[in-house]
């Protein structure tokens, strides 16, 4: 009944990481993230054939590369599968926080990056996973609000969500952009690195030197009050069982200083016992070394670890 | 006229071949920068200096500085050579937390743990590497570049060389061999600024010797000081997880062939790849800059900083604690964590003024206090600047 048992809770926790090993893989998917549309295209920038089109962009949100070869875009929930971006194609894996454009032209012969819809006649977009069922991301076209040769997109690369971190709020975090930015972020120019923002409005070093030294003085402040009570703690605890042994041995001491005069008395009463009924065996007070045998093996032989002596030869 | 053909064929083929030789593209700076790499070597065969850290960064720097015809594929910065691989240790930052798991592993805490309080001198000689920051700062360089060689008063070079990989790259070279080098003249630099902060009483301070540390809180300490620094430090987590994790490794019990191979072969190997390939990146091209002399001035003053702020926070200190638990001050300077150097500085001054004041086990609890704090401020400048 227990191998039973042991076995179940074997294979209940091979499943488990085996799931949460398929769950890693969908992880990287889920981190993709539909971020910027162009609907209608009459003047905008052309793709590599010269031609004109809408496009979608796909945003990595994540710190690690992620291949979306073998996942699907669609504009058809009913057709999760509509168009499969081709596996092996080295350019469809998407560098961190790095993006990916698709030229929705209905014209899927001219490349990896070709769908095989329009989006002006599109109602929504969809992202879905490599398993054709799982939906990643998706964003209805307002097309009532969208001009031509503008673009509709995340303010923010990849976020779609409010301060809370939990709330997602397409109305907030979506809207018609100032400027169509195929393949680089929607907010503008790249960010100012944080060391430069963090000069202005600290040019001396004081509020940094502040800072520093506080969080290195907690953490060193904190591990110190720990070990602190920890180390009272051990000592409280050494000394109750230096108290405890202390007097365990004590009591060993009286048992054995009343016990040895029994043990020795027993010991005689027995001795002599088995001396009157000659229980004895008789010693024969020869002492015996028997020789041990080693036999030789060249393994161990000292002759072979040591260099013969030199010698002049005659 | 055929043996012409073949005799200048042979002149041609020995002139192209001059043109690839050292002597042909060799400028001052190589040579500089070789007798450098000399000096090195001789300080530490000679005076001792840190050998093990002067010899493969003194080599490596000779190695670097061979004057070489570009795109033959072996010097340090040409990708795909066999110098570069290597360097990719330092450039990707994977060697110092791979140190770090054998300094862990060869670190006794008993003494801070013994002596908790030890900590807050590890914390107090941090100061060296904001008020380096600042300096920097105020020298133009650049917050990131700042912060990288701000971290030279930690005297932690593989926390040096791992945050100039991240903030400052292209000082790297020149930060972890001012680093290094600085480590190595602890024991000059440090004794007499003890000397200047300190009266020769509280020099004769005598402290009380550590308590036993039981085998429980050895480890306990790994894992409750790894939980405590990487929650309030994330940033730093390659280096106090491998550091921490080291510790286990030692102290469980269980693991002693692991916490030997990190101790022993691991460290030994990769200090041999860190100091010969910091050593190389020093090619005279990018290294003999003004900003190179500069570094080398601010990382000099980080480290006297560091060292008077340690020694300066003990004495603030003790107008707090009772005359039987005071500290000596001349401890303060172990609060960089240059192990076992900074210690030794301090237990060999403590011998000058009082032979029978040994200081070594209490100056080693605020000298691995100051590896953790160095790692910590590391990981606070990383979070903030990169």
């Amino acid at each position: 009944m227990k191998k039973m048992m042991k076995k179940g809770l074997l294979i209940l926790l091979l499943s488990i990481f085996v799931a949460s090993v398929q769950d890693l893989g969908a992880q990287n998917m889920s981190d993709i993230r539909i971020n910027e549309i162009l609907v209608i295209n009459t003047d905008d920038f052309t793709d590599d054939y010269g031609n004109k089109s809408g496009w979608i962009e796909l945003f990595n949100t994540s710190y690690g590369t992620v291949d979306i070869g073998g996942c699907y875009i669609t504009n058809d929930p009913e057709n999760l599968t509509k168009y499969m971006i081709p596996r092996g194609d080295v350019l469809t894996k998407i560098k961190p926080r790095q993006h990916s454009l698709f030229w929705a032209d209905s014209k899927p012969h001219r490349g990896t990056f070709h769908l095989n819809f329009n989006l002006d006649e599109s109602k929504e977009i969809l992202f879905v996973s490599s398993d054709g069922r799982t939906i990643v991301d998706r964003i209805e076209i307002p097309h009532g609000i969208i001009p031509e040769n503008v673009s509709y997109g995340r303010f923010k690369d990849g976020v779609s969500v409010m301060a809370d971190k939990k709330t997602v709020d397409i109305a907030n975090t979506w809207g018609v952009l100032e400027r169509t930015s195929p393949s680089t972020n929607n907010f503008g120019a790249d960010k100012e690195p944080p060391g430069m923002l963090f000069m202005k409005i600290d040019p001396y070093g004081i509020i940094m030197a502040f800072t520093a030294m506080s969080v290195v003085f907690l953490s060193l402040i904190i591990l110190y009050l720990v070990f602190k009570h920890i180390g009272k703690y051990n000592i409280k605890i050494s000394r109750k069982r230096a108290e405890k042994a202390a007097a365990g041995s004590k009591h060993i001491v009286t048992e054995e200083e009343t016990s040895a005069e029994v043990f020795a008395a027993i010991s005689m009463a027995l001795h002599a016992f088995y001396e009157d009924n000659d229980a004895h065996d008789v010693e024969n007070t020869i002492l015996t070394i028997q020789k041990v045998t080693r036999n030789y093996s060249p393994w161990s032989s000292k002759i072979y670890t040591l260099r013969e002596r030199p010698f002049k030869s005659r | 006229m055929e043996n012409k053909g073949v005799f200048s064929l042979l002149t041609d083929n020995l002139e192209t071949f001059l043109q690839y030789t050292g002597f042909a593209n060799a400028t001052p700076g190589h040579i500089l920068m070789i007798l450098i790499g000399l000096l090195f070597i001789y300080l530490a065969i000679k005076k001792d200096w840190e050998p093990l850290l002067l010899i493969p960064i003194g080599f490596g720097i000779v190695i670097g500085n061979i004057p070489l015809f570009p795109g033959l594929s072996v010097g340090v910065y040409e990708e795909g050579s066999v110098l570069n691989i290597l360097y990719q240790g330092v450039q990707k930052g994977f060697y110092p937390p791979l140190i770090f798991l054998g300094i862990g592993a060869m670190t006794d805490f008993s003494a801070l743990i013994s002596n908790p309080k030890l900590m807050l001198i590890g914390a107090a000689a941090q100061f060296g590497i904001f008020g380096a920051y600042a300096i920097a700062l105020a020298a133009g360089f650049a917050p990131a570049e700042a912060g990288a060689i701000g971290i030279i008063g930690g005297a932690d070079g593989p926390t040096a060389i791992f945050l100039s990989s991240r903030l400052a790259p292209d000082l790297m070279g020149a930060i972890a061999v001012s680093a290094y080098s600085y480590m190595a003249l602890v024991p000059v630099i440090q004794p007499p600024i003890m000397r200047l902060l300190t009266t020769k009483q509280e020099r004769l301070i005598k402290m009380k010797a550590p308590r036993a540390v039981s085998q429980t809180e050895k480890k306990l300490f790994p894992i409750i000081g790894f939980l405590l620094t990487a929650f309030i430090v994330p940033s730093g987590l390659p280096l106090l997880g491998m550091l921490f994790f080291g510790n286990l490794l030692k102290e469980s019990g269980v693991t002693r062939r692991l916490a030997e191979t990190a101790r022993g072969p691991l460290i030994d190997i990769v200090t041999i790849l860190i100091g010969v390939t910091v050593g190389c990146s020093t090619q005279a091209d990018k290294f003999l800059q003004m900003k190179s002399v500069y570094i080398f001035m601010l990382g000099a003053g980080s480290f006297v900083i560091a060292t008077s702020a340690g020694v300066l926070f003990v004495k603030a200190f003790n107008m707090f604690l009772k005359d039987g638990n005071k500290i000596n001050p001349l401890i303060g300077n172990s609060g960089v964590s240059a192990v076992p150097d900074s210690a030794r500085v301090s237990n060999n001054v403590g011998l000058e003024y009082d032979r029978t004041n040994y200081l070594l086990m209490h100056a080693m609890g605020p000298n691995v206090a100051g590896v953790i704090g160095s790692a910590v401020a590391a990981g606070i400048l990383l979070g903030f600047l990169s």
